[in-house]
């Protein structure tokens, strides 16, 4: 497996486009946790709102423990990007009939499909260690913070999050082959048309809307504001062990489907 | 030994047949060509026995065992257009290329200095000519030294200079004793560097063997005189030849290759009395014959 990866290596260390968009995708995610944490910081300390803030954000923005849980949320609505970069390097080998080429030069169909797997497992781990690097800024500089490993959960939670991201994205590149298809089809699915369903379940069919495939991991990333609050209006808790299971046999799934049809196509 | 055994391989794309229960083998050390029109289902083959492309039925080995990756890894191929990342450099695409043979990193230099590209090696691919992408996919199979080379319409896009380099290419390595299987539509290519031909039309394998014994020539003897009837009942009395076609003009003969002997001919056709306004000897070229069997 490591010359395998060895060979991805090779393919992408000069792909100025994939350089391009992982850096800004990690400084975004530092990003994006910042402008969360300035509009926090000024409700908090927004004298006229008072007790309401403190209700509201549940404690000082960005401290331990909550930080884990916060920043993993924030960051997952980065996570479309961790898929497009997967999007690309799968599509890229259809467009250029390189999947092709490694398969005439000797890889077997196997060791094509679960490489690129491997890779989104790799995109995961790497987008999962820079969330814990900002989650660790942002609570080693908030304010009244100790340091815990209270919560640390969401961080794991995260990560089954960009994997089930990733993987989607390495199935829709198999199914749709172009790149222009599989990112547009994938962006608005996973930003727009499942959140549709779900809000469609949840109404129709009896809160079935979080069994889908990316809301089951969404489900394990609560909005972490409020939580007094909504104890109180809807008291079903998110059953974790249930989701996870889901988020499991979803990850399951895709890795048994595009194995299977890298397995069996005409390539 | 045979390097690649086929049996009974058929291929559908949807309701289209590709290839139709075709069955050959490809003896060691032969430079086996698979000749036939565009479309006929040459690239299908090749594509089937490199795993790209599933059979609907039908099996092949190499070296009489199943196929696997291991055994691809001795095997240099080049399929229909050469498959590189367009980002790379040449150099770069073959690292890559080496390293899932897991060999051959070694003579990167080595066989882009043999197909003329040394010099571009640093270029990106996608600022390569045709012909420059052609010879770097011919490049990339020599990689690591293959036993057998797999080359699908190697002249491709190639200027003439280009042409005669890959031939005489492919004549030095089948020099090397290694096994070659080459597609191809053209038959004069196919004439020049193949020792064994197959001849594939829509699908089906109208022949395959030694090329003197699928492709077998002969040569055309032109006869016109001024009386073409006593001609022709002049000519029913001289042996050697095998048909004999009467046309417009001329009387045509057909002789087995060098048999042909004109001046035996206008001797006999004088003692008979008749004398000859025309003779000519033509070479039955390829393409006819090849017309022909493809028009079965």
């Amino acid at each position: 497996m490591l010359q395998l990866l060895k060979i991805e290596w090779l393919k992408v260390k000069n792909y100025r486009t994939f350089w391009i968009l992982s850096t800004l995708y990690l400084l975004s995610i530092w990003g994006i946790n910042y402008i969360v944490y300035v509009i926090q910081w000024k409700i908090y300390h927004d004298k006229n709102a008072g007790d309401a803030a403190k209700l509201f954000l549940g404690g000082p923005p960005y401290a331990f423990p909550k930080v884990w849980a916060m920043t993993s949320y924030v960051s997952s609505f980065l996570l479309f990007i961790a898929g497009l970069l997967i999007i690309i390097i799968v599509t890229n080998e259809f467009s250029f009939k390189t999947h092709r080429q490694n398969i005439i030069d000797g890889q077997t169909r196997t060791q094509f499909i679960v490489t690129k797997l491997v890779c989104g497992v790799v995109v995961a781990l790497v987008s999962t260690l820079f969330v814990f690097l900002t989650a660790m800024f942002f609570g080693l500089t908030a304010e009244s913070s100790d340091f815990s490993f209270e919560n640390f959960q969401y961080i794991f939670y995260f990560f089954l999050q960009a994997l089930s991201y990733c993987w989607l994205a390495v199935f829709f590149s198999l199914l749709f082959k172009r790149s222009g298809i599989s990112i547009g089809v994938f962006f608005l699915y996973t930003i727009v048309l499942e959140n549709v369903l779900v809000q469609a379940l949840n109404h129709y069919a009896n809160g079935s809307g979080k069994y889908l495939p990316i809301q089951s991991s969404d489900e394990l990333l609560p909005l972490p504001f409020l939580e007094k609050v909504q104890q109180q209006i809807s008291p079903n808790e998110v059953n974790t062990t249930l989701q996870l299971a889901l988020v499991l046999a979803y990850l399951a799934a895709y890795f048994f489907f595009s194995k299977r049809k890298f397995e069996t196509d005409d390539l | 030994m045979d390097v690649l055994t086929l049996n009974g391989i058929t291929k559908y794309y949807g309701k289209i047949r590709a290839l139709n229960n075709v069955s050959f083998s490809v003896p060691e050390g032969s430079v086996f060509g698979i000749l036939g029109p565009n479309g006929s289902g040459k690239t299908t083959m090749l594509g089937i026995i490199m795993d790209i492309l599933r059979p609907t039925s039908g099996s092949f080995l190499f070296f009489g065992a199943p196929p696997t990756g291991a055994i691809r890894r001795q095997i240099g191929t080049l399929l229909e257009t050469p498959n590189f990342y367009h980002y790379l450099s040449g150099e770069r695409n073959l690292r890559i290329a080496a390293e899932i043979k897991g060999k051959g990193l070694d003579q990167i230099d080595e066989v882009l200095h043999k197909v003329n590209l040394y010099q571009r090696k640093t270029s990106k691919f996608s600022t390569y000519s045709l012909g420059m992408k052609q010879r770097l996919a011919i490049a990339s199979c020599l990689l690591g030294d293959p036993k057998v080379l797999v080359f699908d319409e190697p002249t491709n896009g190639l200027d003439p200079v280009g042409i005669a380099e890959i031939r005489e290419l492919i004549k030095s390595i089948a020099a090397e004793g290694k096994t070659i299987i080459m597609a191809s539509h053209l038959l004069d290519e196919v004439e020049k560097v193949c020792t064994h031909v197959g001849i594939l039309k829509i699908g089906n394998l109208l022949a395959a063997g030694k090329v003197d014994e699928v492709l077998v020539n002969e040569d055309i003897v032109e006869i016109g005189a001024a009386n073409m009837q006593s001609l022709e009942q002049a000519l029913h009395s001289l042996n050697g030849y095998t048909t004999i076609k009467k046309q417009n003009e001329y009387i045509q003969l057909l002789f087995p290759v060098g048999l042909a002997n004109l001046e035996k001919i206008n001797v006999h056709c004088f003692n008979n009395g008749i004398v000859l306004n025309h003779l000519r000897l033509k070479k039955k070229s390829l393409e006819t014959k090849f017309l022909e069997l493809t028009n079965q």
